[in-house]
Formats: C-alpha cells, structure tokens, sequence
C-alpha cells in the first residue's frame, strides 16, 4: 500500500521540485507514511523493534529527550557491529523498523546510558531494551503517536538531521566529557540502577486452540465448520451443532466463547456441552497448539 | 564551556537518574490513594479538539515548549517521550501554586514530593489536573544555563498518554488531541513490582480469528518462524500457506516466533483479508489469508 501511496505522490513532488527548485529529497520515500507497531512497557516507555544490518529483532526506546541514536554494547556485540578505531559512531548499513520504515547508511554510538543499565538490571520494563532512538532518527519523521493505537504513525520528512557535535580526536573507549553530559542529560527524568534484584521478563503463552469456526444465529452459537486435524475433530465435535456451554460457561456468541476460554492453555481440558438433533452431548476437548 | 564543571554536571546528571527512581519509591506510598483518583478523572476533562504547538529546538535537540501552568507563566517545559513522569522546580511549581511553598523541601535536590498541576495550557489546549514530582533537577537547570535560558520542568507520559501526539521537527510543531486512555500510574504500580515475588507474569495471547496454523521453531537468523501444520480447508491453507514455509510478518508486524505471530493475530478482525509475508525456498511470498470467526 505504501508503494502505491508513494507512487501517487511522486509526481506532487516532482511538480513541487521543478517549481520551487530546492534540493532533491534527502530519501527517496519522503512523504511514504509506516505504521510501527510499539508497545508500552511497565515503566511507561515507549518501544519499537528494529533490526540492524538484518540483524535482530532488537527493542529500542523512542526517546525525544536523547540526542542521537545508542546500541547497547551487548546488542552490538550480539550482531558485530564496531566502532572504527578512533572514532566516535559506528557506522549502520541498514536499519530497520518494523512496519517497514527503513533508514540506511547512519551512525549510531555504541553505548550503554546509564538509564537503560538500570531499567534492565531490574527488569523493570518486562522486556529487554537494546538501545534508543533519539533525535537523529525520530527527526527523519513526523511522528503520530495515539496511546489508544496499536501503532504510531511515522511519515518520512524532507529532513537529515546531524549527529551531535563531537570535538575532534574524540576516541570509541572514552567519551568526551561534553558528550558524556549531553547523555547523561539525555535521558532527563528516567530510572536507573537499583540492586534489588531482577523482575523476570513477561511471558508470553498462546491460547488452547479447538478449531472450531462458529457462526452465531437468532441467539445460538453454531459449529459452521470443525477443522480437520483439529482438537475439536479428535473429541468428535460435528459440523451443525449448537453450542450450548463451552468451558462450563453458557455461550450465544462468539465473544462469549472467546470469553469462556480467554484462560485457555494448550493441554487443558475444555469441557463443551452440545445439543445435535434434539439431543445434548457433552463431550471434553484437548486444547492443542495453533490458532 | 569548563571541562571541570562538565565533568561534575555528568556526575551529577547520573547520580540524579538514580534519585529519580529512589525519589518516585519514597514519594510512592504517600501517592497511592491520590494517585488513583488522578487517572479516572483525566482525559475526559479536556477540551476534544486538536491544538498546533509550537516548539523551540535547543542545540541538545530537546524540545521546549512555553506553557502557562495555573494561569501563570509562561514556563519553559521540556517535553520528553522518553520521561515516564511529570517534573517542575520548586520556583515553577511554588509560583504556579503546584505546591504549597510552605512544603517541606528535603536536602536531597530540594526535593518536594507529588503536587498537582490544575491546568496546563499550551496553544488552546488546557490539561486539567496534570500530576507532578517537584524537584530540582540539576541535569535540567544545567541545560538550561548552558543551552538556552531557565527551563522549568518536564512534560513525560503522564502528559502524553492523554492525547494523539503528532510531532513534526521539521515544522518544529507539536499537535495534541485529546483521547480518552486509562493512564497506568507508574508511581503505584513499579514499587508493589519491587517488593513483590519474582515470578514471571504471564500474558495468554487469544487470537481475534481463526486460522489453521500450527507454527514450530524460531528461525536461526531471527527473520521468522517455520509453519509447522495447515489444516486442510482452513483460512490459511486457502490462502496459500503451507507447512514448511517460513513465516516472516502478518500485516506489517515481524513474525520470529509463533508468540509473534499469536501478538500480530491479535488486533485483527475475522472476516478482514490480511497480508502475510513468507519465505519458500529462495523466494518471497506475499499471500492474502482471511481469518474466519472461530476458536
């Protein structure tokens, strides 16, 4: 949809350009609007994934009041990405978002603010953050964020912002002061280690699968379809039955069998009580493993 | 700009992140109760229309806004995605009236516990009873003086969580419209976490649709996980799945392991054709599966 969408822009902005004649656009899919899933963590934190040089996917913190781009050491580690003796950024190929915005050929500094240290010391997020975009990624795109939405908006601008200035000689192993401030800065109002020990990350389990498809109708809830191979195919659930109970809750729709098995593990026991041609049968399904 | 004083302000800077968190701990237990009050009431105060704000880029690339607090001001606020909370210095939050000025102040950073800000306002929006931590922050009162004159505070995730944020750095604006969100309060919420058992917490992932898929393993480079079953007639074999495939993303979300892909199933709509993004052999599919209504 994004191509199409950009497609459709490329002559406004080529109109634009020859009209006005400014520089040509710093990327080629200026105008292309992502939707970048994220996720909020238990300190209220804003994460998105991304994957560096196609590797990863790693958890990084959109943070507008840090100045540039940071992989933790152990992320970089993970992936082989260096600092070039005596520099100061790395150099990045390609980085990914999920939601398909990709930036390549950017720097990042590989380092651990002392923020993300904590944080994860704790495990107080729930999750692993590997690193954070600051200022010199988030300021390529004007940035939708509804706290009601599942994703935010990133639409790419005409825009490339610098790093940071960092004083000449500046070597990889130690910063300089000016920076080292500017990062401790960076992360304003943020946690950081507490040794009381680590909260283990969120787990994350599927729900028991039937494989029932249903169908509600006048106020009962239908088998339209048993899947074949399916746990509900093994406990000789049939096509036409109408479900009656499920898990010991009465159903009339499918919410209410989303519902009654919301709790649901792969390997419980899910008794279902069914009526076919006039008569109830109750029968016990096996949760497996799918959906 | 002296080395010395840079060098002390880093210190400093650090030695803050860690009394951020020390301070929300203490502050923690005397807040629950006011605290909970703070997040029902919020978002629907607010006034349901969309407010331009412009913003003022400091050379540290921090965003800085003027808002009047109480009808006072205008202060200078920092706005931060990356702040879980609301901070404003003592001389702010005294002369706004956040805070008694007779309050305590701790030797620690001045620091003067939780007050309340009645209104925000910036541009034509206003944001009614905004919780605060007040304290001076010597990170912040340094970047004021070395970058740009005095900042005030600033504005984090309890500000941003009641609205649709749009931020644009090229127009250096901000818009803000208001939503109406249930705002998880931090302060009740990490320090029971602290204190409580080390047990991982689990979340049951429910899909919205049924599919007929079984995945198996992660891939070893981590771009997606192996399908492991596709039950015949399902939504998924009749869009092209099969068994052995490799499952990269289901509508724009990465798919590295079947956890993954139960987390993309789960904002979806039976009924609703969705792309799905495989890999077969050396190739790149992209399929089209309709989840049916079903468990």
């Amino acid at each position: 949809m994004s191509s199409r969408r950009k497609s459709a822009l490329l002559p406004a902005l080529a109109l634009v350009v020859t009209s006005l004649a400014p520089a040509d656009p710093v990327a080629p899919d200026v105008g292309t609007a992502y939707r970048i899933p994220y996720r909020v963590t238990d300190t209220n934190h804003f994460l998105v994934r991304v994957r560096i040089n196609g590797k990863g996917p790693f958890n990084f913190l959109v943070d507008t009041g840090a100045p540039a781009l940071y992989i933790g050491t152990e992320a970089a580690k993970k992936i082989g990405l260096e600092t070039p003796e005596g520099e100061f950024w790395a150099p990045i190929d390609t980085f990914e978002f999920e939601g398909g915005a990709k930036l390549a050929s950017i720097r990042g500094r590989i380092e651990d603010p002392f923020q993300l240290v904590g944080m994860n010391a704790l495990g107080l997020p729930g999750a692993t953050i590997d690193g954070i975009l600051g200022y010199t990624i988030l300021a390529r795109y004007k940035i939708e964020l509804d706290p009601t939405r599942d994703r935010m908006v990133w639409t790419r601008l005409d825009l490339e912002p610098k790093e940071p200035w960092v004083p000449r000689g500046a070597v990889a192993k130690k910063a300089p002061t000016e920076m080292q401030a500017l990062t401790a800065m960076g992360g304003l109002a943020k946690f950081a280690a507490m040794f009381v020990g680590k909260q283990p990350e969120e787990e994350r389990i599927a729900q028991g699968f039937l494989g029932l498809e249903l169908e509600a109708r006048g106020g009962s809830l239908y088998v339209v379809k048993v899947l074949e191979g399916s746990p509900a195919h093994a406990a000789k659930v049939e096509t036409g039955d109408r479900i009656v109970k499920l898990a010991g809750k009465k159903v009339f729709t499918s919410r209410d069998a989303h519902e009654s098995i919301a709790k649901t593990k792969r390997g419980d026991s899910v008794s279902v009580n069914l009526s076919r041609g006039g008569m109830s049968i109750d029968l016990n399904i096996i949760a497996g493993e799918g959906f | 700009m002296k080395p010395m004083n840079i060098r002390k302000l880093f210190l400093l800077a650090v030695l803050v992140g860690f009394n951020v968190g020390l301070a929300m701990m203490v502050l923690s237990a005397s807040q629950q109760r006011r605290a909970a009050a703070n997040t029902t009431t919020a978002a629907r105060q607010d006034v349901p229309k969309t407010a331009v704000v412009p913003f003022e880029l400091l050379p540290s690339n921090h965003m800085v806004v003027r808002a009047k607090l109480n009808g006072k001001g205008p202060y200078r606020l920092v706005f931060d995605l990356g702040a879980p909370i609301t901070l404003l210095s003592n001389s702010a939050a005294e002369s706004s009236g956040a805070i008694d000025a007779k309050a305590p102040k701790s030797i620690l950073f001045s620091m003067r516990g939780e007050g309340k800000v009645k209104a925000l306002e910036v541009g034509d929006l206003s944001a009614k009873d905004l919780p605060v931590v007040v304290f001076d922050h010597p990170a912040l009162k340094a970047l004021g003086s070395f970058f740009s004159g005095p900042l005030d505070g600033i504005i984090g995730f309890t500000f941003f969580a009641r609205y649709k944020t749009t931020i644009d750095y090229k127009a250096k604006e901000m818009t803000f419209t208001p939503v109406d969100f249930e705002i998880r309060d931090l302060m009740k919420d990490l320090p029971k976490q602290l204190s409580g058992p080390r047990t991982a917490r689990e979340r049951i992932l429910a899909p919205t649709g049924l599919w007929g898929l079984r995945l198996g393993e992660p891939l070893e480079d981590g771009s997606g996980v192996r399908v492991a079953a596709v039950l015949a007639g399902s939504p998924a074999a009749e869009g092209g799945l099969e068994a052995g495939d490799a499952l990269l993303g289901i509508d724009g979300r990465w798919t590295t392991s079947a956890a993954d892909a139960l987390d993309a199933s789960r904002t979806l709509e039976a009924g609703k054709p969705v792309e799905v993004e495989i890999r077969r052999g050396n190739e790149t599919l992209r399929l089209s599966v309709t989840p049916r209504d079903g468990v």
